[in-house]
């Protein structure tokens, strides 16, 4: 399983896009790293949410690769996730953070 | 980036002191590390399942871009903490907090891959929309 977590502001996201995207996360999860998402969602509350202290539009979507990302192979893979997300949001990319992580170091016996 | 969310215990930071303490994180990231209040994102949420509060009323996550020193992280913690206490009126000793490193090159944020610490500046003037051409 592929973690992923997903920051957005409770009023933009809709329970119908909210399905569509778990869906859209788990085809790329399973295309880029051949496991599905295993998806933590997490909605800020109206009123919560800032950036640059003033009300925030911004959404986080992060996952953690199963394997080392190139940083050549990277880049694209940002771009892929934050476009799939934009298509079903309608949020531009001043609003949408993308984070593909490394897999954290395993613990040498 | 850097993300800072908050969970605390239901009703334990009213609304009206979000935005105070919102306007502190930003300051305080901004004044220890010289990276611009764009990229400072404040986030507000109750009884979070995956930002377990465990015996404290509030958890303070940051994740910030790799390259930050241990002084520069312990000012963080300290007057973030001190912030929530002064605006939440939550005693200091049940406000926990910790950050995490991330690598600029693994964050696409307005449309680019964010900047190594300290080119901002650069990078601000490129891809920022209130401040590109």
């Amino acid at each position: 399983m592929i973690p992923c977590n997903c920051v957005v502001q409770d009023a933009q996201v809709s329970a119908a896009s909210e399905a569509v995207l778990r869906q859209n996360l788990n085809a790329f999860t399973e295309k880029h790293f051949g496991e599905p998402a295993e998806i933590s969602w997490l909605r800020v509350p109206e009123g919560s949410g800032f950036t640059a202290s003033s009300p925030s539009t911004s959404a986080i979507v992060s996952m953690r690769a199963n394997a080392p990302v190139s940083k050549a192979d990277r880049e694209p893979l940002l771009r892929e996730l934050c476009a799939m997300w934009m298509a079903e949001t309608n949020q531009t990319l001043n609003e949408v953070v993308g984070v593909i992580s490394d897999p954290l170091p395993t613990e040498e016996s | 980036m850097p993300l800072y969310i908050c969970n605390a215990a239901k009703g334990a930071i009213k609304d009206d002191a979000k935005p105070k303490i919102a306007a502190d994180i930003t300051r305080i990231h901004c004044d220890v590390t010289g990276a611009p209040p764009e990229f400072v994102h404040a986030f507000f949420v109750e009884d979070a399942p995956n930002q377990p509060l465990g015996e404290k009323t509030a958890f303070l996550f940051g994740s910030i871009r790799s390259g930050r020193n241990d002084e520069q992280k312990a000012q963080i913690v300290s007057q973030m903490r001190q912030s929530v206490e002064t605006h939440a009126g939550i005693a200091i000793d049940q406000i926990d907090m910790v950050t995490v490193d991330v690598p600029a090159s693994w964050v696409l944020e307005g449309g680019a891959i964010m900047p190594e610490p300290g080119e901002e500046a650069e990078w601000m003037a490129k891809h920022h929309p209130v401040h590109a051409e």
